[in-house]
């Protein structure tokens, strides 16, 4: 059992995603609540069974798939990784009920795309193979494009679904080339992750392979100036599907995963230029809320703002660094994906996230608006939210290894804070003056559900983050240690 | 004198003369179907063919030895300069022609085509002239079957088309292939000249001796451009692809297209006779061939997007990816010839499939011009699903076989070529992938006009047909590792013939 526990999550979904065809279309939506909640399960049970002062990679399974390139299908999970799976459960489980009574077309092939979408994701965080990651990261594109472009919120959705598809398969060439290159640079073709990274590479390769993997995973971070798809993203999909995107950083993911390992001296090297782009982005994220007038948008850039404070905590290339990065994207989950998924509630109920649709939302929504809140001063770092200690590392990480950004970081975090604030008043305070706003129903119980399980978790992790910084902290060092060898 | 080929001779196997049954077969069963003529049993015996010529297929492809080099199956008539033979490389593509001929006798039948049983006999009348050209191994042979497949599809295109406009199609079909098919034959024509010059005055025009003795020279040169040109129009590549959109267009929707580029027989040609008759040629030629190439993948794609009708784009996009295979065949590496067919065979099912939709479609709306389509995927989502991973196929996504040989291809061109080339190729992917999801978007997810009428949903046939090539390609997809050693050692003796 233990044995194929990551296989078992990875595909459980998928199995899940089949057997809906076989079933009559109105079973399908309480059959994912259930495929989802086991896959919730199973992911606990990876993080229960993995211990964080045991080996580097646990978990591990591994069969040769294609002979001939020695391509393996090898999964397994490290104190980087393995917390993402639960989060990942948690929040597509959140995202199915933010889409609870939407989906009155096709529901069979909406959710059995979700399940694929789950399948894939849980697969980026497993795979220990560059080609079975490569094939997990663009799997999750069909998916992606479809929810997109057949549910989505607006008219161009279509449109927009056609160009993240396009932005994501332009970053997959840089990725496919990186590791090929890799591949070729071993005396035999070799694809294994852990064996990759036993070997150091010699230098001009580093420098080759680390360029095409930052602009490969730079487009999914993402990273100024290929940012430019996520707003559009945010405001013209389902508020579930963003949450999933939004809320799941898998292109920073990649950056501690494969970019940075595989070429540590090409990686320290350009450190510079990981922070300025860490750097500018933050700022570009900070001033671009300010300029806001829809919710959603508002915290896409806010998502961007802080996955620029996490590239450049990694820049430091200390386990202070990584350690604050991991605990942030996780926080992310949490606190950004929460807020999306109570962002598609209000959408439903008022038909608008915009500020000039809404006004006074706060006084017939307060359990909605309460918890928007508090989902966003996570997503804004307050002390006290989960945010708080990745934050927290991150900048002190910054602050010892680029000064001036760090200093510039914090600058742009305050901006941030008071641009989500200040949407936050506009939204939800004041008079509430429109029919819909007025007749709005506050949270129903299985939206309660949902909210109360984010926020006990974001007020735990952030009064009490010891034990999960410790899972991520053996890593960690790891990680900072074959850096510097 | 064998010019470093080797073979085993079929009765050195055991067995029956496989090799000749799988071409006669098809002839049989085409004057079967031709004397049955209208009966229902014309169309019960086409598909039994189809069938069988299938089954034959797989039943070869398990009787060879992959790890061997050396060409299998071998038979050999001399008076007539017969001789056949199968490798790894070969049995590939003779597996996407018998699948595809079956698919097609299912598509023909769904698609309630006029006098079905005259159709299934041309087209397994074309399936010979398919093998033919895939097995035998002299030249004159290949331009031989070759003519026969082109004039069947002549044929085809005469009796079956679907558009007014035929004629001018037909007229430029035939100009472009019997201009292609004369460039062959001349090349022919030179190659027995020089084996005659060298071997005191014997003509010959059978590979190995003709490896034995390649022309010196000039002649050499002229020899590769007379071939290399010949089958650049058959491929097609660009700029040679001029008879393609309009047949696409006009011609019978899916039959027509998938028999000329479904089964790449022009990379075959280029790889089985170009690269070993004419090496010095190859090698010299090979940055100007790959610099047209990479040309044609921007200009086709770009071209693609300018299309407003669903059959020319698809026809522009089946010449953007030839320049991919191009890009394979001529980096003259092994892992780019095993990508190169990999990729062959992934584009003709891949190709063939989204014709079959377009057929489907037609059959429904009675047009494919885009800004006429709209709004099908409410009424047909099966199809449009299927359409969109075909196309996704034809982009190298993973899960699809376009991965793994796409991603050979790129191995052997970073190799050859550098990193920034290789880059350029892939990006010309992603144009393509820009395209197809276009018209994807235009054709299938639309708003529904007001006042069009609503489309049949998909019929069982339809199923079928689109379901069997899915389930193949996503099979071979996820299970690439049988197909990889089928072809590994012939990629690898082929490309040992250019040492680097």
């Amino acid at each position: 059992m233990s044995r194929h526990l990551l296989s078992l999550l990875v595909f459980l979904p998928l199995a899940g995603a089949a057997v809906l065809w076989l079933l009559p279309a109105r079973a399908a939506r309480g059959l994912t609540a259930l495929v989802m909640l086991a896959t919730l399960a199973a992911a606990s049970a990876a993080l229960v069974a993995f211990d964080p002062a045991g080996a580097r990679f646990q978990l591990l399974e591994r069969v040769l798939w294609v002979a001939s390139l020695n391509v393996h299908y090898q999964v397994g999970v490290d104190g980087l990784s393995v917390l993402f799976l639960p989060a990942t459960a948690l929040l597509f489980l959140a995202g199915l009920v933010a889409c609870w009574n939407l989906v009155h077309d096709a529901p069979r092939l909406h959710y059995s795309l979700l399940l694929l979408l789950q399948c894939a994701t849980l697969g980026i965080f497993c795979a220990l193979d560059t080609v079975l990651f490569f094939l997990f990261w663009e799997l999750t594109l069909l998916p992606v494009y479809f929810l997109l472009a057949r549910w989505g919120a607006t008219a161009g959705s279509a449109r927009v679904a056609a160009r993240y598809f396009l932005m994501m398969l332009a970053g997959g060439v840089p990725l496919l080339l990186a590791f090929v290159l890799l591949a070729a640079s071993q005396p035999a073709p070799a694809f294994d992750l852990p064996a990759l990274l036993a070997k150091p590479l010699p230098r001009s390769t580093q420098y080759a392979v680390f360029f095409l993997c930052l602009a490969g995973f730079a487009v999914k971070v993402p990273l100024v100036p290929l940012h430019t798809w996520l707003p559009q993203f945010a405001l013209a999909a389902p508020g579930s599907l963003t949450a999933l995107l939004a809320g799941l950083k898998v292109g920073a993911y990649g950056l501690i995963r494969f970019a940075i390992p595989l070429a540590p001296a090409a990686a320290q090297d350009l450190h510079w230029l990981l922070a300025g782009l860490g750097t500018l982005t933050l700022i570009y994220g900070a001033v671009g809320i300010l300029a806001q007038s829809n919710l959603r948008v508002g915290l896409a850039h806010a998502s961007i703002c802080h996955v620029g404070l996490a590239v450049l905590g990694l820049a430091a290339f200390t386990a202070q660094g990584v350690q604050g990065a991991v605990a942030l994207l996780l926080s992310f989950s949490l606190s950004t994906g929460g807020a999306f998924v109570l962002l598609e509630f209000l959408r439903q109920r008022t038909g608008s996230t915009d500020i000039n649709g809404l006004g006074g939302a706060a006084a017939t929504m307060p359990l909605l608006a309460s918890g928007f809140l508090i989902c966003g001063l996570a997503g804004v770092g307050m002390p006290g939210t989960s945010s708080f200690p990745g934050e927290f590392m991150l900048i002190l990480a910054a602050l010892r290894s680029h000064a001036g950004a760090g200093m510039a970081a914090l600058f742009g975090l305050a901006i941030a804070a008071a641009g989500f604030l200040a949407l936050y008043r506009q939204a939800f305070f004041g008079r509430a003056t429109r029919r819909e706003v007025l007749e709005a129903e506050d949270l129903r119980p299985r939206e309660r559900v949902v909210l109360v399980i984010l926020i006990a978790l974001i007020g735990a992790i952030g009064l009490y983050p010891g034990p999960w910084l410790e899972i991520v902290r053996p890593a960690a060092e790891a990680w900072a240690a074959g850096l510097r060898r | 004198m064998t010019g470093g080929f080797r073979e085993i001779l079929w009765f050195a196997e055991g067995g029956a003369p496989l090799l000749a049954i799988l071409q006669l077969l098809p002839l049989g069963g085409a004057a079967v179907v031709f004397a049955l003529r209208e009966r229902t049993a014309a169309v019960v015996a086409g598909k039994a063919f189809a069938l069988a010529e299938l089954l034959l297929c797989i039943v070869i492809a398990g009787r060879i030895a992959p790890a061997s080099a050396k060409l299998q199956l071998a038979e050999r008539f001399a008076p007539l300069g017969y001789h056949v033979a199968v490798d790894g490389l070969s049995i590939v593509l003779l597996l996407v022609a018998a699948l595809l001929t079956v698919l097609m006798t299912f598509y023909g039948m769904s698609r309630g085509m006029i006098s079905p049983g005259r159709l299934f006999a041309v087209l397994l009348v074309a399936e010979a002239g398919l093998a033919g050209m895939l097995v035998t191994l002299n030249v004159a042979w290949f331009a031989l079957f070759s003519a026969l497949e082109l004039s069947a599809v002549t044929y085809l295109l005469r009796r079956w088309a679907s558009s007014r406009a035929e004629t001018q199609a037909l007229a430029r079909f035939v100009q472009y292939q019997s201009f292609g098919l004369a460039l062959f034959v001349a090349g022919c024509v030179v190659l027995g000249w020089g084996h005659a010059a060298a071997r005191g005055g014997r003509w010959s025009f059978d590979l190995f001796e003709l490896a034995g003795a390649a022309p010196a020279g000039r002649f050499q040169t002229l020899a590769f451009y007379l071939l290399f040109y010949g089958l650049a129009v058959r491929t097609p590549l660009f700029p040679l692809h001029g008879w393609l959109p309009n047949m696409a267009q006009h011609g019978l929707i899916a039959v027509a297209p998938a028999l000329m580029v479904g089964v790449k027989v022009g990379i075959y040609g280029m790889l089985r006779f170009v690269l070993p008759l004419t090496p010095a040629a190859v090698v010299y030629w090979q940055p100007y061939v790959i610099g047209f190439a990479m040309a044609g993948i921007f200009f086709t794609a770009a071209l693609a997007f300018l299309q407003t009708n669903l059959r020319r784009l698809l026809a522009f996009a089946v010449v953007s990816h030839t320049s991919l295979l191009v890009i394979g065949v001529f980096s003259l590496h092994e892992a780019g010839i095993q990508g190169a067919v990999l990729l062959a065979a992934n584009f003709g099912l891949a190709v063939t499939g989204m014709w079959f939709v377009v057929g489907f479609v037609f059959r429904r709306t009675g047009t494919t011009e885009l800004g006429e389509l709209s709004g099908l995927f409410e009424r047909i989502p099966f199809l449009a699903i299927a359409f969109l991973i075909f196309g996704l196929a034809i982009v190298g996504m993973p899960g699809t076989p376009g991965f793994d040989a796409a991603h050979l291809i790129l191995e052997a061109s970073i190799d050859t070529f550098g990193a920034l080339s290789t880059v350029a190729a892939a990006l010309g992917n992603v144009a393509a992938a820009g395209f197809l999801l276009w018209a994807f978007q235009r054709a299938f997810l639309s708003q529904g006009k007001q006042g069009s009428p609503d489309v049949d949903r998909t019929t069982s046939m339809e199923y079928l047909v689109c379901g069997i090539a899915l389930l193949a390609m996503l099979a071979i997809g996820f299970f690439t590792e049988p197909w990889l050693y089928l072809t590994e050692a012939a990629s690898k003796s082929l490309a040992a013939r250019f040492v680097r």
